[in-house]
């Protein structure tokens, strides 16, 4: 069969939908992942219409459990704080951590790649370098120290989360970098006369968006599993309600009133559950090997 | 003070025939009757949290040194429900009148636990080497002690410069620990190995110290007061976690656990087992008081209205009910009740009450803005645990109601400690002290401006500065006359319940489990600090 005979066998339609956006809306995995997430965001954006007021406030009975009282349809937590009020609230929280402590390990992440793998060499070295001090110290400890030394409020966590996870998706960028960094798109550019930011930011980046974006997802899922491990720690910024914060506090009445840690956990699972099937999703569908299955 | 009453040899000969009639007399009977003695034998395995840094209280005055510390060191006295002293080294003490002679007779025929005799010559060596110098609590105590003498090998005088009454209220196996001087003199007493493996002449001898996992203890066949202790080993185990320990007594593999070892919601329901038993007895020699210091140089709370304002703003009743689960008595005053001596009720009290904090707030000027807040004040909480963490919340959310934000920091003890008492960089702060039996140990450090610049953690927080008060606790320090020195305790508290530098909440209380086979288990006021020589088994626990 001649090449052109191919050709004209794929259905326009496939075509049509060949692009990633409708590959990835295609992964039931992905779909679930857009739907708990769009559940998540709705809590977030929600809260203050359906749960006005301040969360931390002792509204309530202590200890009264799911459905005992119908203003409280969660229940109340040791200090009688509506629980249905603190996970959507909660919500706010972990998002916001997650998606600025993401987008700064991106920064500095994707910058640190990206430099390091055009333009090699010493600047390679010393930067390589650095990322290796970094993930050197496990991630996690890391942070931890950090909101230790610093005392925990928001600002100090995200600023924990955000330089402490970035080094893997520096080495990630840098891959990427150095396979196309001597191909002939970038040769024909460096004889077209283009600048160096102008090839990095203009061609190189867009062309390792995917594996990033991939990335990125799992990141936001990463940053809120370790506000919560730090909350549950008793590093969380005890001036907000947070869903690792709510778990820490019921973890000591677990035994006698199990809802007050689980209810707020299952509200993690749920959001790092829909980030990383997203992740999957979006993963199997910029893969070019699965393209065709 | 008179001669109190006195435990001679001849006595404990009598206790110890008794001890034999009472063995024939049940001979005959089956062996149920004899559960109305108690009865030798079996291993009690009890928690000590957190792990201690070292066994001997000289040095350290940790609660988990201390609750080790007190089965192997006999104190010169023990103390009784109603916080008397009772014989223990010290068979009789008698004040003279003046209060500049202290004398006590000691027991017979002691030993260490290596053997060596135990003599007045320990008793002076550790007054003059570890009570005076090095014990956290007692320099100013016996600061005054001037000479002590040793006519022989069972009697110690104290000459004082001036009286020091509350001497006879840490006298206890670790408020005032002997050491064996043949061990340690002439050694750098901080850095003795003995310290980690302690030789004392307490009712059970130190073993083996399995760093991370337990502390073994075991009878010791030579103990001074005759048949006792019952118990052949005390194991005391280290478990972090507390779901874990709440685990293990339900199980029955721990006995007995003192200071809140579970949480209180997790209490309620072990304590509805037949199995266990609460108990909130034994805490009475430390009297624990939770306060709010307040750093008087603050702009806001420098104005005494504020922080009177914050004192009618706090629902203390509550506090204790919700937030503490029921285990604290709103506090009066800084002096607890447990100090019947020395508590006075007629102190200004700051019932709940939010109009007269709002008013009052107003008339200090600081009126709501906009927003309804007045001003912002940062709050920082003793890291002990989410008991403390909560009473910050509930601080954060009442001061709300009055228009005063707040802004709760969490922090380690070390980041706590230097924040407090030496940065001085803090708003509000949250803590709890022992009162101990008389204010001078406990109470008076919280207010005393002798504290100010020392940075030594637990004193004076607040920066509070009155020389009245001042007067008042050096008058009462050298005060030889109980009545007298009531009275310049009374207006201290009167003065400082006004001015409130710091703004006690709570009488804390903590609680004990034990397995319901324990006997005889919460005897002392120290008993938490005290040794569990009189404990026996009911019903020997099965052994793992």
């Amino acid at each position: 069969m001649a090449l052109v005979d191919i050709v004209a066998h794929i259905p326009p339609a496939r075509i049509a939908q060949d692009n990633a956006f409708f590959r990835t809306a295609r992964q039931p995995s992905a779909v679930v992942g857009v739907l708990l997430l769009g559940f998540v965001v709705a809590m977030a954006l929600l809260a203050n219409q359906i749960f006005p007021g301040d969360p931390l406030d002792f509204v309530g009975q202590p200890f009264q459990r799911p459905g005992e009282d119908p203003s409280f349809p969660l229940g109340t937590d040791m200090l009688g704080r509506d629980l249905a009020s603190g996970i959507f609230h909660g919500a706010r929280i972990s998002l916001l951590i997650g998606a600025v402590a993401t987008a700064m390990s991106l920064v500095i992440g994707v910058g640190v790649g990206a430099f390091a793998g055009y333009y090699g060499g010493k600047i390679d070295a010393s930067l390589m370098r650095l990322t290796e001090f970094f993930q050197t110290i496990p991630p996690f400890l890391f942070a931890l120290t950090i909101v230790a030394i610093l005392q925990p409020s928001i600002a100090t966590i995200v600023g924990a989360i955000g330089v402490t996870a970035w080094p893997s998706l520096a080495r990630l960028v840098r891959a990427e970098f150095l396979k196309l960094r001597h191909g002939d798109m970038v040769q024909a550019e460096i004889a077209l006369g283009a600048s160096d930011m102008r090839i990095i930011f203009r061609h190189l980046l867009p062309n390792t968006l995917a594996p990033i974006i991939v990335s990125a997802s799992v990141m936001v899922a990463t940053a809120i599993l370790t506000e919560s491990s730090l909350a549950f720690l008793g590093l969380g910024d005890p001036n907000v309600v947070s869903w690792g914060g709510m778990v820490g506090a019921g973890r000591e009445v677990l035994r006698s009133d199990w809802y007050i840690a689980t209810l707020p956990g299952v509200a993690i699972v749920v959001a790092v559950l829909a980030l990383n099937l997203l992740g999957d999703g979006l993963n199997d569908a910029v893969d070019p090997k699965q393209e065709r299955r | 003070m008179k001669l109190f009453r006195a435990i001679s040899f001849q006595t404990s000969l009598v206790a110890r025939l008794s001890v034999l009639l009472a063995a024939v007399a049940v001979l005959p009977a089956t062996p149920a009757c004899a559960a109305d003695g108690p009865k030798r034998g079996g291993t009690l395995t009890a928690i000590v949290q957190p792990e201690p840094v070292t066994l001997t209280p000289a040095f350290n005055t940790a609660t988990p040194t201390q609750i080790v510390a007190g089965n192997i060191f006999d104190g010169l006295v023990y103390y009784d429900p109603a916080l008397k002293p009772q014989p223990s080294l010290a068979t009789e003490w008698k004040v003279a009148e003046d209060g500049l002679t202290i004398s006590f007779n000691l027991r017979k025929g002691v030993k260490w636990h290596d053997g060596k005799p135990f003599s007045s010559a320990d008793v002076k060596w550790s007054l003059e080497n570890v009570w005076k110098t090095i014990h956290p609590r007692n320099k100013a105590i016996f600061e005054n002690v001037a000479t002590v003498d040793t006519p022989d090998d069972n009697t110690i005088i104290l000459h004082l410069s001036k009286p020091s009454l509350p001497i006879l209220s840490v006298l206890n196996a670790v408020g005032a620990p002997i050491l064996p001087k043949h061990l340690y003199e002439g050694t750098d007493i901080l850095n003795n190995a003995y310290n980690n493996k302690p030789v004392g002449t307490g009712a059970f001898v130190f073993k083996e110290w399995k760093k991370g996992e337990y502390i073994l203890l075991e009878r010791n066949p030579d103990y001074w007061e005759p048949a006792k202790p019952y118990l052949d080993k005390v194991i005391f185990r280290i478990i972090p976690d507390a779901a874990a320990r709440a685990a293990a007594i339900e199980k029955g593999e721990v006995q007995y656990a003192t200071f809140n070892p579970v949480s209180f919601r997790e209490v309620e329901r072990l304590a509805k087992l037949p199995s266990l038993k609460v108990d909130t007895r034994g805490y009475d020699w430390l009297s624990p008081v939770l306060y709010l210091d307040f750093n008087v140089e603050n702009q806001y709370l420098k104005d005494v209205r504020v922080r009177q304002a914050i004192a009618f703003a706090l629902d203390k009743e509550a506090l204790g009910k919700v937030v503490w689960y029921g285990y604290g008595k709103p506090a009066v005053s800084p002096v607890p009740t447990a100090l019947t001596a020395f508590h006075d009720a007629s102190v200004p009290k700051y019932p709940f009450d939010l109009k007269k904090a709002e008013a009052l707030l107003d008339e200090a000027g600081f009126r709501r803005g906009p927003d309804g807040v007045r001003f912002t004040l940062h709050h920082d909480f003793l890291p002990y645990g989410d008991d403390y963490k909560r009473t910050g919340e509930y601080l954060k959310q009442a001061l709300k109601r009055v228009g005063i934000e707040i802004n709760i920091r969490a922090q380690d003890t070390a980041a706590f400690i230097k924040r407090v008492y030496a940065d001085r960089d803090f708003d509000i702060s949250s803590s709890y002290n022992g009162a101990f039996p008389d204010p001078q140990i406990g109470v008076v450090r919280e207010y005393w401006s002798g504290w100010l610049g020392s940075k030594t953690p637990w004193t004076n927080g607040s920066g509070y500065r009155n020389a009245e008060v001042d007067g008042l606790i050096q008058a009462a320090a050298v005060e030889g006359n109980p009545k007298k020195r009531t009275e310049d305790f009374n207006r201290f508290q009167q003065i400082v319940q006004r001015d409130l530098p710091t703004l006690p909440l709570l009488e804390l209380r903590f609680f004990t489990l034990h397995s319901s086979a324990l006997k005889d288990v919460v005897l002392q006021a120290d008993q938490s600090y005290g040794s569990l020589k009189n404990a026996w088994f009911d019903q020997a626990p099965a052994q793992n």
